[in-house]
C-alpha cells in the first residue's frame, strides 16, 4: 500500500453517508467512520487522528458538542463540520467551543471536500498545535475595536487588562490607518461599520496577517455569513449580543492569549488558515474604503486636509497597500 | 342565533314607543272625562242654586203677598165689621146660631173610593136645608144687597161669614150658606183669634160680579172681636183676587228662570269650549310627545345602526384576522415542515451525489481496459484460428498502466447501489409528502388512519429532534369518512404538541383502537405536562403560553374544529410531569351504516 495522507475519522448516524465518504477518502486516506458523536469520541483516545470530519444533526450527540469534546481529546486532529440544515446557535457554539477549522456544507462537492481534508490533513501533520500555556510572557499587544458604538467602546476599555493597548476606529478607513501605522494583536469588529460591510476587511486582514487573533459581535447573522466569516477569516470567537461583561473579559484574555501563542510559534498560524477570498474583494475593499473616507472626511478631518483630498487618498492607499502587502 | 341589533332595537322601541304614548293617551283621556265630570258637577250645582234661589224668591214674593194681604183682609174685616157687623151681622148671626144643627153632624161621613172621608149626600142634603133656612130668615136679603154693594167694584170676589159652631151663616155664594166648617183649619185659628190666610187657584169661582174662570185667590178666615175686647164673636172669610200680582210674580219668577236657563247654557257653552280646548291640548301634548319619541327613535336608530355598521365591520376584519392566524398556523407548520423534508432529502442528495460523481471518476479509468479489450476483440474477429499475435510494441507503456480493477468494479457497483437507495428514500419521501398533503386526491374519502397516522409520523420525524422516540401502535380499526388532509393537519399538529411537550429524551406513543363503534387515536408524550391554570384554555382561540410571536394560539383550536367537523371530539389528560394524552374520537365509517344511508 502506498503512504496514505492521513488518518481521518467521519462521524455521521448515516451510513450511506459513511461509506460514500469512506469510498472518496479511502484512496489518499486512511480512514474509520463511526455511527454517533460517542464511539466517535472513544475511537479519537484509541487513534491519533489527523482529519475530524463530523456531521452537524445526529441523535444523541450533536456535531457541535461532538467536536468540543474532540477538541480536548484531540487538539492535534482538525475538525471539519458538515452542516445541512442547523440553526446558527450551534454553529456560533462549534466556532467558540469547537475551535472549526471548516465548515462544509451538505450537499457537498467531493473535489472541493477532497482539497479541504488534504489541507487540513497537511497542516495537522506540519504544524504542531500550540502547547497553551498558562499567561504567556508578553505584553503590549494592542487591542483595534472597530465600533461607531459609545457603550461597547466603553465596556470593551473596561474588561481589557492593563498590559494591553486599546485602540479603537469608528470606520473602516481609521482602522486602515491605524492598522498600517502599528501591528494590531487582536481586532474586534461589529459585522457592519456605519454602512460598510466590515467583514471583507477582516477575512482579507486574516488572509494577509494570519497572526491577528479577530473576534466579531453578532446581533442576528444569517448561518451563511458566519459560515463564510470562518472559512474565509477564521474569526476566533463570535460574541452574542448583548455582550456581557463578564464573558467578554473572558473572551479577550483568551484571544489576547492566543495571539502570543501565534506569535511565539509562528508555524502554528497555518492552523488558522484560510480559503481564498473570490477574486477582487481586496480591490473593491480598497475603493470602498476610500470613497468613505472621502465621505466621512469633510466632517472628520475637516481642518488641515480638507483641501488637501488626493493627498489623504493617497495616504489611505499607502496604509493600504501596507497593510496587504500587495506589490 | 345571530343577533340582530338594528332590527331588535326597531321593535323593541317602537313597542316601547307605543306602549308609552297609549298610556299618555289614556291618561290625557282620564282627566279630560275626569275635567268634564268636574264641570258638569259644577254645572248642576249652580243649576241647583239659581233654582233654589228662584223658588226661594217666589216663595217669599207669594209670602209677602199673601201677609201684605191678610192683613189687607184684616183691615177689610174691621172695617166690615165696624160697618155691618153690629147693626146687620150680629142680630143675623145670632138667629142662625139658634137654628140646630146636630141633626146633620150627627149623619156619619163616609170614606170615598180614594180613602178620604167624604160627606154623603144625606149629610149634603141635611146642611142644604140647613142653609135654605137661614136663606129664609128675613135679615138675609137686606144683608146681602148691603154686602153686595159694599164689596162691588173692590178686588174682594167673595165674603163669608161664620157662626161660632162653624156654620156658615152667609157667603156672597148663597148655594154655601149653611155648609159646616167646624174642621177647617182656617177656621180654627181664627176661632183662636188668629187670623189665617191661603193662595189658592180657582179654574172657576163664583164671584159678586159673577162666575169668573182662572183665578188666584188668597183666602182669608179673620176672626171678628167684640168692641172693646179680645173675644172672638165670628169669624169671616174673605177671598182677594191676587191673579194680577201672582201673574207679576210669576214673570219675574220666569224672568229669573230664563236668566238662570241662559247662565246655564253660558256656562255649558264655556265648559264645552273649555273641555275642547283641554282635549285639543292634550291632543296636541300627545302628538308633541308622539313626535320627540320619533325624533328620539329616529336617532337612536342613527346610532344603532352606526354601532352596528362598526361591529360588523369589527367582526368582519376580526374574522379576518382569524383566517390570517389560521393560514399564518397552517404555514408556519408547513413551513416547518418543508424545513424538516428538506433536510431529510439533503442527506439521500448527498451521498447520492457524492458516489455518482465518483462514479464517473471511476468510470474514467475503464476507458483503457475497455479499449484493450476492444482491439483484442477486433483481432480476434480477424482470425480464424486459435490463435492470436499481438504487437505490444507501442502500447507496452500504456498496458503497464492497467491495475486489476476488480475490487473497483465491485466499488462502482456498490456506489450505484447506495444511489439507488438515495433515491428510494427520495422518492419515499416524495410519496409521503404527497399523502400528506393529497391535494391529487378527493377532498372527502374513506381513509385508513393507521395508514394517515403513519404518513404523518414520518413528515413528524423530520421535524421532531432525533433525541424524541416515536412509537407507533396501531390495531385494526375500519376506515374514517372524513377530509384526510384536514386530519392530517390535526394529527401533524398534536404529535408537534407532543414533541414540544418535551424538553429533552422522551417518547412519543401513537396508538390506534376501535371503541364503542368508534375510531380511538391516542397520542401520547412524556414531556412536561398540562399546568391545571392552562388545562382549561387550551382549546380557546388565541391562547397561547408560548411568547408573543412564536404561537398564534391557533392550533388546537383548529384541531378541535376540524375534529368537531367530522362528528368526533377530542380530548386530554395530563398529569404535571409525567406527560399527556390526546384522544381523537371519530366516526367509523361501517359498511351497514353506509348501506342504512344508501
Amino acid at each position: 500500500m502506498r503512504d496514505k495522507k492521513g488518518l481521518v475519522l467521519c462521524v455521521d448516524d448515516e451510513p450511506n453517508i459513511l461509506r460514500s465518504l469512506h469510498w472518496m477518502l479511502h484512496k489518499e486516506f486512511d480512514v474509520m467512520t463511526a455511527p454517533d458523536g460517542l464511539s466517535g469520541l472513544e475511537m479519537l483516545r484509541k487513534h491519533d487522528f489527523d482529519v475530524i470530519v463530523s456531521d452537524q444533526r445526529m441523535p444523541g450527540m450533536m456535531g457541535s458538542e461532538f467536536l468540543r469534546e474532540a477538541c480536548k481529546i484531540a487538539p492535534r486532529a482538525m475538525r471539519i463540520l458538515l452542516t445541512g440544515y442547523s440553526d446558527l446557535q450551534a454553529i456560533l457554539r462549534s466556532v467558540n467551543e469547537g475551535e472549526v477549522f471548516r465548515f462544509v456544507n451538505k450537499p457537498w462537492s467531493n473535489e472541493e471536500l477532497m482539497k479541504t481534508v488534504a489541507d487540513a490533513a497537511t497542516i495537522a501533520k506540519t504544524q504542531p498545535v500550540p502547547v497553551p500555556v498558562e499567561d504567556i510572557a508578553g505584553g503590549g499587544e494592542s487591542v483595534l475595536l472597530i465600533d461607531d458604538d459609545k457603550e461597547m467602546i466603553e465596556l470593551v476599555r473596561q474588561a481589557l487588562s492593563p498590559d494591553t493597548q486599546f485602540r479603537h476606529a469608528s470606520t473602516l478607513s481609521e482602522a486602515v490607518t491605524i492598522l498600517s501605522a502599528q501591528p494590531v494583536g487582536v481586532l474586534m469588529s461589529e459585522t457592519r461599520v456605519g454602512r460598510m460591510d466590515a467583514t471583507p476587511l477582516v477575512k482579507l486582514l486574516k488572509q494577509r496577517h494570519p497572526e491577528i487573533v479577530s473576534m466579531m459581535f453578532t446581533v442576528n447573522s444569517d448561518v451563511d455569513a458566519i459560515i463564510k466569516l470562518i472559512n474565509q477569516g477564521q474569526i476566533y470567537r463570535f460574541i452574542p449580543k448583548p455582550v456581557k461583561p463578564g464573558f467578554l473579559k473572558l473572551m479577550l484574555s483568551s484571544a489576547v492569549n492566543k495571539h502570543r501563542e501565534l506569535k511565539r510559534s509562528p508555524g502554528a498560524v497555518r492552523r488558522h488558515a484560510v480559503e481564498k477570498t473570490p477574486e477582487g474583494l481586496e480591490e473593491k475593499l480598497e475603493q470602498d474604503i476610500q470613497l468613505e473616507a472621502v465621505r466621512i472626511a469633510p466632517a472628520t478631518a475637516g481642518t488641515a486636509s480638507a483641501t488637501n483630498d488626493s493627498s489623504f487618498m493617497h495616504r489611505i492607499g499607502i496604509g493600504f497597500r501596507r497593510i496587504f502587502g500587495t506589490a | 342565533m345571530r343577533f340582530r341589533l338594528v332590527r331588535y332595537f326597531t321593535f323593541a322601541s317602537l313597542g316601547m314607543f307605543i306602549v308609552v304614548t297609549l298610556a299618555l293617551t289614556y291618561f290625557e283621556h282620564q282627566q279630560a272625562s275626569f275635567f268634564k265630570e268636574v264641570q258638569s258637577a259644577e254645572a248642576e250645582f249652580i243649576k241647583h242654586v239659581q233654582a233654589n234661589f228662584a223658588k226661594q224668591q217666589e216663595e217669599a214674593a207669594r209670602h209677602d203677598l199673601l201677609a201684605i194681604h191678610e192683613r189687607a183682609n184684616v183691615d177689610l174685616t174691621l172695617l166690615f165689621a165696624n160697618m155691618l157687623w153690629e147693626k146687620d151681622f150680629a142680630p143675623f148671626v145670632a138667629k142662625v146660631q139658634a137654628i140646630p144643627v146636630d141633626q146633620c153632624r150627627a149623619i156619619e161621613d163616609i170614606t170615598g173610593p180614594d180613602g178620604k172621608k167624604k160627606q154623603p149626600d144625606s149629610k149634603k142634603a141635611c146642611y142644604q136645608e140647613l142653609g135654605a133656612k137661614i136663606r129664609a130668615l128675613p135679615e138675609y136679603k137686606s144683608l146681602d144687597a148691603k154686602v153686595f154693594s159694599a164689596m162691588k167694584k173692590s178686588s174682594v170676589f167673595k165674603v163669608k161669614v161664620f157662626d161660632m159652631r162653624g156654620i156658615t151663616a152667609y157667603s156672597s155664594e148663597a148655594a154655601q150658606i149653611g155648609d159646616d166648617k167646624n174642621g177647617n183649619a182656617g177656621w180654627k185659628n181664627a176661632m183662636a183669634g188668629k187670623p189665617s190666610s191661603e193662595l189658592t187657584h180657582r179654574d172657576k169661582f163664583s164671584a159678586f160680579e159673577g162666575v169668573v174662570e182662572n183665578r188666584d185667590l188668597i183666602s182669608s178666615y179673620l176672626p171678628v172681636h167684640a168692641p172693646g175686647s179680645d173675644k172672638v164673636i165670628g169669624v169671616f172669610e174673605v177671598y182677594t183676587d191676587v191673579t194680577g200680582f201672582l201673574d207679576q210674580i210669576k214673570q219675574t219668577s220666569a224672568k229669573i228662570a230664563t236668566t238662570a236657563r241662559d247662565n246655564e247654557n253660558q256656562m255649558e257653552k264655556v265648559a264645552e269650549y273649555n273641555l275642547d280646548e283641554v282635549s285639543k291640548m292634550s291632543n296636541n301634548g300627545i302628538a308633541i310627545v308622539a313626535g320627540l319619541l320619533l325624533l328620539l327613535f329616529a336617532s337612536l336608530f342613527a346610532i344603532v345602526r352606526r354601532a352596528e355598521t362598526i361591529i360588523r365591520q369589527q367582526e368582519h376584519e376580526r374574522e379576518q384576522a382569524h383566517q390570517q392566524l389560521a393560514q399564518a398556523e397552517k404555514m408556519a407548520l408547513l413551513g416547518q415542515m418543508v424545513a424538516g423534508v428538506a433536510h431529510q432529502l439533503n442527506t439521500p442528495l448527498a451521498f447520492s451525489r457524492s458516489n455518482i460523481s465518483m462514479v464517473i471518476d471511476g468510470l474514467k479509468s475503464f476507458e483503457l481496459p475497455l479499449k484493450v479489450a476492444h482491439a483484442f476483440a477486433r483481432t480476434v474477429r480477424k482470425t480464424d484460428g486459435d490463435r492470436v499475435t499481438l504487437n505490444i510494441s507501442r502500447t507496452r507503456a500504456q498496458l503497464q498502466t492497467i491495475e486489476s480493477q476488480d475490487d473497483d468494479v465491485v466499488m462502482l457497483a456498490q456506489m450505484l447501489g447506495d444511489t439507488l437507495q438515495g433515491l428510494d428514500q427520495m422518492r419515499e419521501l416524495v410519496e409521503n409528502l404527497r399523502d400528506f398533503t393529497r391535494l391529487d386526491r378527493e377532498k372527502v374519502t374513506h381513509f385508513d388512519i393507521n395508514k394517515g397516522l403513519h404518513t404523518v409520523v414520518y413528515i413528524a420525524k423530520s421535524v421532531i429532534p432525533n433525541r424524541i422516540e416515536v412509537v407507533e401502535e396501531y390495531s385494526d380499526v375500519p376506515e374514517v369518512e372524513c377530509n384526510p388532509s384536514q386530519l392530517n393537519q390535526v394529527f401533524l399538529n398534536l404529535i408537534n404538541n407532543a414533541a414540544q411537550a418535551i424538553p429533552d429524551n422522551g417518547k412519543i406513543t401513537i396508538r390506534t383502537s376501535l371503541e364503542d363503534m368508534r375510531v380511538r387515536i391516542d397520542i401520547t408524550d412524556t414531556g412536561s405536562g398540562i399546568p391545571a391554570d392552562v388545562q382549561p384554555h387550551i382549546f380557546d382561540t388565541y391562547f397561547t403560553t408560548k411568547p408573543a410571536g412564536e404561537g398564534t394560539g391557533l392550533g388546537l383550536p383548529i384541531v378541535k374544529s376540524i375534529v368537531e367537523e367530522h362528528g368526533g371530539t377530542v380530548a386530554f389528560t395530563t398529569q404535571d410531569g409525567a406527560g399527556t394524552t390526546f384522544t381523537v374520537h371519530l366516526p367509523a365509517a361501517f359498511p351497514e351504516t353506509l348501506l342504512k344511508a344508501a
